[in-house]
C-alpha cells in the first residue's frame, strides 16, 4: 500500500500503528464514496531487520460528500479502565458544519468512537488529547475542552495566547500550561535589576487545572520571562515536597534553544542545530542517558542529550516522524526514524532505529555493531584525541626538562672530571665563567621633596623668656645681614604656617634648622612660647616636562662592557648625585601652629625666631658645631584678616595646571602628613599610577614644581598632593601629602583597585630609600672617621712617638723586601724588623691613655654609631 | 518572585567575584577555562530570550567578560572575527526595534552608535567598543579602529575629536575617548581603562612597527617611545625596546640602538633576541671582543633558558602580546637555536683569525650536529648557518689554521665520502637550463636528481675538501701524498663542462663557477709548489702555467710561474714575464677585488697559503739580472 501525507503513526506498546485513510474498495459505484480508516500493527523483526505487518482493521466512517481528514492521533488513559489506548481525532465536513469525532483503538483492532462535537468553525490551533480521553484546543484565544465523561464543549474563564503543554501534573489532575499577556500589579518599582520579568518581557504563564478548574501560578514551571520564546514543553516530573510544587521540565523555543528547568530555574541550555523546533519529547536509552528528541518545523530533527551538560548528540534531516519507544523489546527505548521518501515505496520502507549507542538498525543497511558513531559520538572521540594530545605535550615538556637537567647534570660531570685530572696532573683548575648576567639598573634621577621634622624643643628657662631673649639674639650678630628672603604666614585648615625663605648661602651652613614662635605680647598669665611643628621643605623647581628626546642625538661611543663591573661608573656617578641635593631650590623653614589657641587673644603679635646648628667647615663638621638662635620678624595676626581670607591658601585650576603662590604650596605642605610608598610591579609597567592620579583623582600638577600634583576632586581628598617619582617603568615613590589618615586610606583604597595584584607597596618610614641608603653611607663613613679619629687622637696623646700612620707606609716597603732574602744580610735585617715589630705590638697593647680623653671617645663613637642604626631602622 | 534578569545579575556577580578571587591563584588556566564556559552559557540563555532594553545593559556587560576570557583561556592571539559582538549589536537593534542583519560589523556600528540613544546603554556599548578595537586591532586593521573612536568620541563630545594632531590623530583619539565608569552592579573582569591603556600601547607600537617598515624611521622611534611608556608587561616593553634598538641601528645610530637593546635586557633578561641584535650592532661597529661576548653570553643563556620564563600573567585576560603580531616582529624577535650561535661564534673567530676559539667553537657545533642536533636548525632560509659541508670545510680550514692537520684531514675526509655519491661523473652547466630550482635540498635528493645548482655544490665542496687536504699534506712535508690530493681535486673539476659564454646564467650558477675556478686555481698553485718542492720543476711549470691560464693575472700564479723559470734557468723568459706582470698586475688586480664576490670563508686560508712568499728576493734577482742584461747590451 502507498503512503499518502495524510497517514499518522503511533508507536503503541513496540508496535508501529499506522492509520490511513482510504476509499473502500468494496463499494465501485462512481456516486457513493465511502471511507475508511484503516490500522495496520507494525512490528520490528530482529531478524529481518524489517517492520512486518503483524495485524490490522478498518474503520468505515463512509460518508457521503463530506470531506473526512484525521486531525491528530496519540495515546491516552481511557478513565474507564485506566487503560493507555491509542486514540485518533477525525473531522468530517459538512457543508457548514464540522463534525469532530474521537476514536479509540482497541488491541483487537477494533475502533471504538468515544464521542464528538460540531462546531461551526474548524480547529486549528493548539489541539491536544489527554486523559480520558479528552480534547482541548484554543480558539480566538479562549481555551475549550470536551472529555468522553461529559461529552459538551466547555470553556475556560482564560484569555490566552498560546499552549505549551497539556499533560497530568501530580495533585491537579489534568493541567494546561498557557501564556497570556502580562497582568501587571500596579505597584511595579521599574528600578535597577528588580524590575519583573512580565514587566519587561510583556507575557507570562500560567496553570490552568481543568477538573478543579483552578488557576496554578506559573513560576513553578519556569520563570515568565520565557513565556516570550517557548514553544512546546515537554514536562519531565513533578513532585509535591511540603505542598510545594516542584517541577522539571524541558522547554524548546523560538530562539532554537533547548532549556531545561528544574523548579521553575533554569538549569541548563542548549542551542539547537536548526531554526524552528515545534516539538519535544524524551527517550530513555540503555545507556540510561535521557535524551531529548527535538522535531523541527522544516523537518529536521535532532536529538540532545543530557550529561554533564546538554549537547546535541545527533542530528537528522528529512525526516517524516520520529517515534519513541521499545520497537526492539530489548527493556529500553529506542528512537525510530521514518525519512521522507520521493520514492513512495512502501509503509516504514525506510527508516532507522538508533538508540545512540548500541542499538543501531537502518533500513538498506548491512548492520555490524561496530557502525560508525553518531556525530555527537564522533565529537567525543575527537574531544578525548585532543586531551590525548595535551596530555602527549606535557609529556613531552618533561621529558625536555628531563633532558636539559640530564644535560647539566653531565656537564657537572664533565667539569669535575676536569677538575680531577687538573688535580691529577698538578695543574690550577680554572672555572668556567659563572653564568650570572649581573645588570645594573640605570641609576635615574629621582627628584623629590627632602623634608626633614623636627619637633621645637622648648626652652628649659620659660621662666624668663625676655632674658633668654635678649641673651639669644646677641648672638646673631654673628650671622650676615641678609640671611631671610622671605617672611610669611598662611591660614590652612585649623593651622597657622609660618614660613621663613633663607638665601641659600646661609642655608648651606646650618644644620638641625628649626622655627619658633614667641609671642611679643606680655600674657602674664601664660607661657609666651608657642609650641608649633617645624619643617623644613625643600622644593625641588625643576622642570621635568623639558625632557628632549634623546633620539635625535647620537651619545658619543661609550664602552659598555656587557659585565658592567667597572668601578669609574660608581665613582662619577656619586659626586654628581651629592652636588644635586646641594642645587635644590631656595630653602623655606615654616612653622605649623594651631590657629585657634592664638585666635583667642583676638589679635595677637609674634616673634619669629630660628634655630639652628652653624657648620664649623674648618673641622670638617665633625667638632661640636655651634648652636644659634636668630630674630626672623614679627608676624600680626588678626580675626579680621583671617575673615577677609587675607592668609588663606588660593589653589586654582587653570587648564591643566594648578596654580598658586610657592607660599601657598609650602603651606598646604606644612600642615599635611606625609606618606611615602614604594611600589614595586614584577610584570607590569606602572603606568595606571599617572594615570589614576591624572583620572580618578583629577590631579593638576603646580605650575610652579611640576612634580607635584594637586587633587580637584571634589570630597575628602580634594588638596591632597601627590609627587609621583617613577625610578624605571616598574619601580617608583608615591609620596602622599594628605590632610589626616582618613584621606590616606581613601587614597590608598581606591589606587589598590587600579595597580595590578602581582605589585607590591611598601611604606617607607621617611624619605625615599635612595636618600636613606645615601644617609646610611654617609653615616657609616662617619662612624668611621670618628673611631679612626679617636685612635689618632689617643697616639698623639701617647708616649709613644710611633704613630700607626708611618707604620703602614713602612709596610708598603715590605713588598720589595722578599728580594732581600736572597742574601745573609738581607735575613738578618729582615729579622730585626719583625723583632722590632713584636716588641712595638707588645708596647701598643699596654698603652694607657688619659679616662677624660676616652670618655669624650666613647661618647662620640656612640653617637655616630647611634645615627648610622637610626637610619638603619628608617631605611627597614 | 523570580525573576530571569536578578538571577543572570546574580549569577554574573558570582562569576566576576570567582574570578577576583582565583585570578591570582595557581590554577588560572583552568580557571580561565572554566569561567569562560560559565560566561558563555550565561549568555547563551540570556540570548535564549527577546532583546529588552532594561535586560541589554547586563547582557552586554556578560557579553563582554564572556569576550574578555575567550581571549584569555586561548592565550594565543586574537585570530578571528569577533561574531560575539556582531551578535550583541544585532540585540542592541533588535531591543530598538530596528534590524541590521545584512550590515558589515563597521556599519552596524555606525548605525547602532548613531540610532541607540538609550543613556543606559552607553556604556556597556563603549566597553563592547573598546573590545571590538582590540579586535580590530590584532587584525592590524587600524583604519576600523579609528572609525569606530571617531563615531565614540562623536557621541559624547562633538568638538573634540577634531583637534587632534595630524601624525598621531589614532593614537589622540583613543587617549581623548572617556571611559565610561564601572557601576558595582555590573561588574567587569578586566576594567576598560586596563583595556584602554592596553589599546593605546597596542596602537603605538602597531603603528610603530608599521612605520619601521615603511622605512620612516624617526616616527617609528617616536612611536615607539611612545609605546614604551605605555602600559605593558616586561616581556612587551622588552620587545618595544628591541625594535627601537633595531629601528635606530636602521638610522645608523649604533649607539642610540645599543642603549635601547641594553635597556631591554634590564627589563626582561629573557628576551634574547635583544642579545642577538647587540651582537650584530657590535659586528657592525668592527669591535670584535664585545661582539664575542654578546654571542657567548647569548649561548649560555640559550643554555640555561628555563621554560617557566615565557608563561604570561594570569592576571590580565586582554594583553598588548595578543594584540600586536606581524610579520616584521616575529622576525625581529626570531630566537636564535643555541647552535646557530655556537655557528656564528665560530664563523667569527674564524673570520677575525683567532683561530684556537674558532677550532674549538667548531668542533663544539660539529658535535651538537653528532648529537642530532640539525634537526633544530630552521631550514627556512632566514638562518645563519650556511649548508653543513661549508661548515665541515670551515672547521677543517680552522684546524689547518691552528696546525692541526691531520685533524683537519680527517674532517675533510668527511665531507669527501659524503659527497662521492652526489656528484654526477660529467656535469654539463648550460645556459638555457634556468630550470626552477627545487626549494629544498631534501626534495631533489629524494628524487634521485640533484638540481644543477646543488650537484656544483656538491662538485665545489668535494674539491675544496681535496684542496685542504692537497694543503694539509703539504704542511705535514708530505709532498707526494699532497701531490696526490690535489690532482684529485683537478680531476674532479674537469667532470664540470662549462657551455655557453656564461652571461646568461643565472646569478646563484655564476657564483658557483667562480668558486670552482678559484679552486682549480689554488690547487693548481698548491700542486705547482709540491712539484717544486720535489725538484720536478718542469711539471711545476706546467702547472703555473695552467693557473696562469684559469685566472689571468693572478699575482701568486705569476710570481711562481716566474720563479720556476728562473730555476729551470731560463732567466730571459722569466725576466720578460715578471715584466710582463709587474706592469699589469696592479690595475688588474684591483679590478679583481672589486669584481669579486666574497670568498667562501673556508677558502680563504687557503688563498692565504697560495701568496707567493718571497717575491722580494725574486724581485732583487731579477732586478739585478735585467741590469746586467742592459749593461751588457
Amino acid at each position: 500500500m502507498l503512503l499518502s501525507e495524510q497517514d499518522q503513526f503511533l508507536s503503541y506498546n513496540g508496535e508501529v500503528l499506522v492509520f490511513q485513510l482510504s476509499k473502500s474498495q468494496h463499494v465501485e459505484e462512481a456516486g457513493d464514496k465511502t471511507m475508511s480508516l484503516c490500522v495496520r500493527r507494525m512490528a520490528f523483526n530482529r531478524d529481518s531487520k524489517l517492520f512486518v505487518q503483524k495485524s490490522s482493521g478498518v474503520f468505515s466512517v463512509g460518508a457521503n460528500h463530506s470531506k473526512i481528514e484525521i486531525i491528530c492521533c496519540s495515546c491516552t488513559t481511557d478513565s474507564r479502565t485506566g487503560i493507555i489506548l491509542p486514540c485518533i481525532l477525525m473531522k468530517k465536513k459538512k457543508q457548514n458544519n464540522i463534525k469532530y469525532f474521537l476514536l479509540l483503538l482497541h488491541s483487537s483492532n477494533q475502533f471504538e468512537p468515544s464521542f464528538y462535537f460540531k462546531l461551526d468553525y474548524e480547529l486549528k490551533e493548539d489541539i491536544r488529547l489527554f486523559a480520558g480521553p479528552s480534547l482541548l484546543w484554543r480558539h480566538a484565544n479562549k481555551l475549550f475542552y470536551i472529555s468522553s465523561n461529559t461529552c459538551v464543549v466547555q470553556s475556560a474563564p482564560v484569555q490566552l495566547s498560546s499552549v505549551v503543554w497539556t499533560g497530568e501534573i501530580v495533585g491537579e489532575g489534568a493541567v494546561v500550561l498557557g501564556i497570556r499577556t502580562a497582568c501587571l500589579p500596579e505597584t511595579e518599582d521599574p528600578d535597577g535589576f528588580s524590575v519583573s520579568d512580565r514587566a519587561i518581557w510583556g507575557s507570562e504563564f500560567f496553570g490552568y487545572a481543568i477538573q478543579t478548574q483552578k488557576m496554578l501560578t506559573g513560576t513553578c514551571f519556569m520563570p515568565h520571562a520565557y513565556s516570550r520564546v517557548v514553544s512546546s514543553v515537554y514536562v519531565c516530573k513533578s513532585e509535591r515536597l511540603k505542598k510545594e510544587l516542584r517541577i522539571s521540565l524541558v522547554a524548546i523555543t523560538h530562539k532554537n534553544q533547548l532549556i531545561w528547568f528544574q523548579n521553575g530555574v533554569p538549569k541548563g541550555v542548549c542551542e539547537l542545530p536548526y531554526e524552528k523546533p515545534c516539538s519535544v519529547k524524551p527517550a530513555l536509552t540503555s545507556s540510561n542517558d535521557l535524551l531529548f528528541v527535538v522535531s523541527f518545523a522544516s523537518g529536521n530533527s535532532c536529538v540532545v542529550q543530557r550529561r554533564d551538560s546538554l549537547q546535541v548528540a545527533s542530528k537528522w534531516q528529512k525526516v517524516k516522524c520520529v517515534l519513541v519507544d521499545d520497537f526492539i523489546s530489548s527493556g529500553s527505548e529506542q528512537l525510530l526514524l521514518l525519512f521522507k521518501d520521493d520514492s513512495n515505496t512502501d509503509v516504514l520502507s525506510t527508516f532507522k532505529i538508533t538508540d545512540l549507542g548500541e542499538v543501531n538498525y537502518a533500513s538498506g543497511i548491512n548492520y555490524t555493531h561496530d557502525t560508525p558513531a553518531a556525530e555527537g559520538l564522533q565529537e567525543n572521540g575527537l574531544l578525548t584525541v585532543r586531551a590525548l594530545e595535551t596530555r602527549l605535550q606535557a609529556g613531552w615538556t618533561s621529558v625536555r626538562e628531563l633532558q636539559q637537567h640530564l644535560g647539566l647534570q653531565k656537564r657537572v660531570i664533565l667539569e669535575s672530571c676536569r677538575a680531577l685530572i687538573d688535580l691529577v696532573e698538578e695543574r690550577t683548575h680554572v672555572l668556567p665563567n659563572s653564568k650570572e648576567v649581573k645588570c645594573r639598573r640605570m641609576g635615574q634621577i629621582t627628584s623629590e621633596f627632602c623634608q626633614a621634622i623636627c619637633l621645637v624643643s622648648l626652652w628649659d628657662d620659660v621662666e624668663n623668656p625676655a632674658d633668654s631673649l635678649s641673651k639669644e639674639t646677641s648672638l646673631a650678630s654673628k650671622v650676615p645681614e641678609h640671611f631671610t628672603e622671605e617672611l610669611w604666614q598662611r591660614v590652612v585648615g585649623d593651622s597657622l604656617v609660618v614660613g621663613v625663605k633663607l638665601t641659600e648661602s646661609f642655608y648651606l651652613s646650618l644644620s638641625d634648622v628649626s622655627l619658633s614662635l614667641v609671642m611679643d605680647q606680655d600674657f602674664s598669665s601664660i607661657s609666651p612660647i608657642i609650641k608649633c611643628q617645624s619643617k623644613i621643605i625643600k622644593l625641588n623647581k625643576a622642570f621635568s616636562a623639558l625632557a628632549v628626546s634623546s633620539s635625535q642625538i647620537e651619545p658619543p661611543s661609550k664602552k659598555i662592557k656587557l659585565d658592567l663591573q667597572s668601578k669609574d661608573d660608581l665613582k662619577k656617578e656619586f659626586p654628581k648625585r651629592s652636588s644635586r641635593i646641594q642645587l635644590d631650590g631656595a630653602k623655606t623653614v615654616t612653622a605649623v601652629t594651631s590657629l585657634s589657641a592664638l585666635l583667642a587673644f583676638h589679635r595677637v603679635c609674634c616673634v619669629v625666631l630660628l634655630h639652628a646648628r652653624k657648620q664649623n667647615h674648618q673641622n670638617d663638621g665633625l667638632q661640636q658645631s655651634k648652636k644659634i638662635t636668630v630674630l626672623c620678624g614679627k608676624i600680626l595676626l588678626s580675626l579680621e584678616d583671617i575673615s577677609n581670607g587675607r592668609y588663606s591658601v588660593k589653589m586654582l585650576r587653570d587648564n591643566s595646571y594648578c596654580t598658586g603662590s610657592m607660599e601657598d604650596i609650602l603651606a598646604v605642605l606644612a600642615v599635611s602628613v606625609r606618606f611615602s610608598f614604594q611600589i614595586v610591579s614584577c610584570d607590569f609597567t606602572l603606568t595606571p599610577v599617572s594615570s589614576w592620579l591624572l583620572g580618578e583623582m583629577e590631579c593638576t600638577p603646580f605650575k610652579e614644581c611640576q612634580d607635584n600634583i594637586f587633587s580637584h576632586k571634589a570630597g575628602n581628598v580634594h588638596g591632597t598632593i601627590f609627587n609621583w617619582a617613577l625610578k624605571n617603568p616598574f619601580e617608583g615613590v608615591l609620596t602622599i601629602f594628605c590632610r589626616n589618615l582618613t584621606v590616606l586610606f581613601q587614597c590608598l583604597h581606591s589606587l589598590a583597585r587600579v595597580l595590578p595584584p602581582s605589585c607590591s607597596v611598601k611604606l617607607l618610614r621617611s624619605g625615599s630609600k635612595g636618600v636613606l641608603t645615601e644617609h646610611l653611607a654617609l653615616a657609616l663613613e662617619k662612624e668611621m672617621l670618628t673611631l679612626k679619629n679617636s685612635l689618632f687622637l689617643k697616639e698623639t696623646k701617647a708616649e709613644n712617638s710611633l704613630t700607626w700612620g708611618n707604620e703602614s707606609g713602612r709596610k708598603i716597603n715590605n713588598a720589595p723586601l722578599a728580594s732581600l732574602l736572597d742574601t745573609e744580610e738581607g735575613v738578618q735585617q729582615f729579622r730585626k724588623k719583625i723583632q722590632n715589630e713584636r716588641e712595638e705590638s707588645v708596647r701598643s697593647m699596654n698603652q694607657t691613655m688619659n679616662g677624660a680623653l676616652y670618655q669624650k671617645m666613647t661618647l662620640k663613637i656612640a653617637e655616630a654609631q647611634l645615627s648610622s642604626d637610626m637610619i638603619v631602622w628608617r631605611l627597614a | 518572585e523570580r525573576s530571569c534578569l536578578r538571577a543572570w545579575a546574580a549569577h554574573s556577580r558570582a562569576l566576576v567575584g570567582r574570578w577576583t578571587a582565583a585570578r591570582c591563584g595557581g590554577e588560572a588556566r583552568q580557571v580561565r577555562r572554566q569561567q569562560r564556559d560559565d560566561f558563555r552559557e550565561l549568555l547563551l540563555s540570556i540570548r535564549g530570550l527577546p532583546a529588552a532594553l532594561s535586560a541589554l545593559p547586563l547582557e552586554l556587560t556578560v557579553l563582554y567578560n564572556s569576550l574578555l576570557f575567550t581571549v584569555g583561556a586561548s592565550d594565543s592571539a586574537i585570530k578571528e572575527e569577533a561574531e560575539g559582538i556582531r551578535q550583541g549589536l544585532l540585540r542592541v537593534l533588535e531591543a530598538c526595534g530596528s534590524c541590521g542583519v545584512d550590515l558589515g560589523t563597521e556599519e552596524l556600528w555606525h548605525k547602532v552608535l548613531q540610532e541607540v540613544t538609550v543613556e543606559e546603554l552607553q556604556a556597556p556599548l563603549h566597553r563592547l567598543g573598546a573590545l571590538q578595537a582590540a579586535w580590530w586591532l590584532a587584525a592590524s586593521r587600524l583604519g576600523s579602529v579609528a572609525g569606530l573612536f571617531q563615531l565614540l568620541s562623536a557621541a559624547e563630545d562633538p568638538g573634540r575629536a577634531h583637534c587632534s594632531e595630524r601624525q598621531n590623530k589614532l593614537l589622540s583619539m583613543i587617549k581623548a575617548w572617556q571611559v565610561p565608569p564601572e557601576g558595582a552592579s555590573l561588574p567587569l573582569v578586566q576594567s576598560t581603562k586596563d583595556l584602554k591603556e592596553i589599546l593605546c600601547t597596542a596602537v603605538a607600537f602597531l603603528q610603530g612597527l608599521q612605520e619601521l617598515e615603511a622605512g620612516n624611521f624617526p616616527t617609528a622611534i617616536s612611536l615607539l617611545q611612545e609605546a614604551a611608556g605605555g602600559f605593558c608587561s616586561k616581556k612587551i616593553l622588552a620587545q618595544i625596546y628591541t625594535c627601537l634598538g633595531c629601528c635606530a641601528q636602521r638610522m645608523g645610530k649604533p649607539q642610540t640602538a645599543l642603549q635601547h637593546l641594553k635597556r631591554a635586557l634590564q627589563v626582561d633578561f629573557q628576551c634574547l633576541p635583544a642579545l642577538s641584535h647587540v651582537a650584530a650592532v657590535y659586528h657592525e661597529l668592527g669591535e670584535t671582543d664585545a661582539e664575542m661576548q654578546a654571542l657567548t653570553l647569548l649561548y649560555e643563556a640559550l643554555g640555561s633558558n628555563s621554560p617557566g620564563a615565557a608563561s604570561s600573567s594570569p592576571y590580565f585576560l586582554m594583553q598588548t602580546e595578543l594584540l600586536v603580531h606581524t610579520p616584521l616582529l616575529t622576525s625581529l624577535l626570531r630566537h636564535h637555536h643555541p647552535s646557530e650561535v655556537k655557528y656564528l661564534l665560530a664563523q667569527r673567530c674564524l673570520q677575525d683569525g683567532r683561530v684556537a676559539d674558532a677550532v674549538e667553537h667548531y668542533l663544539d657545533f660539529l658535535s651538537l650536529l653528532q648529537e642530532g642536533l640539525q634537526q633544530q636548525i630552521p631550514l627556512d632560509g632566514n638562518s645563519v648557518v650556511p649548508r653543513i659541508p661549508e661548515v665541515f670545510l670551515e672547521a677543517a680550514s680552522a684546524l689547518e689554521q691552528a696546525g692541526r692537520h691531520q685533524d683537519a684531514i680527517t674532517v675533510c675526509e668527511e665531507v669527501i665520502s659524503r659527497t662521492t655519491d652526489l656528484i654526477p661523473r660529467v656535469l654539463r652547466v648550460e645556459e638555457r637550463l634556468e630550470q626552477p630550482e627545487c626549494p629544498l635540498p631534501g626534495a631533489g635528493l629524494a628524487g634521485g636528481l640533484l638540481s644543477q645548482k646543488e650537484s656544483l655544490c656538491c662538485l665545489s665542496w668535494r674539491a675544496a675538501g681535496y684542496l685542504h687536504q692537497g694543503w694539509a699534506w703539504a704542511k705535514l712535508g708530505e709532498s707526494k701524498e699532497a701531490v696526490t690530493q690535489f690532482s684529485r681535486c683537478l680531476s674532479d673539476l674537469l667532470r664540470v663542462q662549462l657551455h655557453g659564454s656564461g652571461i646568461k646564467w643565472t646569478e646563484s650558477l655564476q657564483a658557483e663557477v667562480e668558486v670552482l675556478q678559484k679552486i682549480r686555481l689554488l690547487s693548481l698553485i698548491g700542486r705547482g709548489m709540491q712539484f717544486l718542492e720535489l725538484g720536478r720543476h718542469k711539471e711545476a711549470l706546467l702547472d703555473f702555467q695552467h693557473s696562469l691560464q684559469t685566472s689571468p693575472g693572478d699575482p701568486a700564479a705569476a710570481s711562481y710561474l716566474v720563479q720556476t723559470l728562473w730555476k729551470l734557468n731560463r732567466k730571459q723568459e722569466a725576466a720578460a714575464q715578471w715584466q710582463k706582470f709587474s706592469q699589469g698586475s696592479p690595475g688588474e688586480d684591483g679590478q679583481q677585488q672589486g669584481q669579486g664576490r666574497p670568498l667562501p670563508l673556508y677558502l680563504v686560508s687557503c688563498l692565504e697559503q697560495a701568496m707567493f712568499p718571497h717575491s722580494e728576493p725574486l724581485a732583487r734577482s731579477i732586478q739585478d739580472y735585467l741590469g746586467a742584461a742592459t749593461q751588457d747590451t
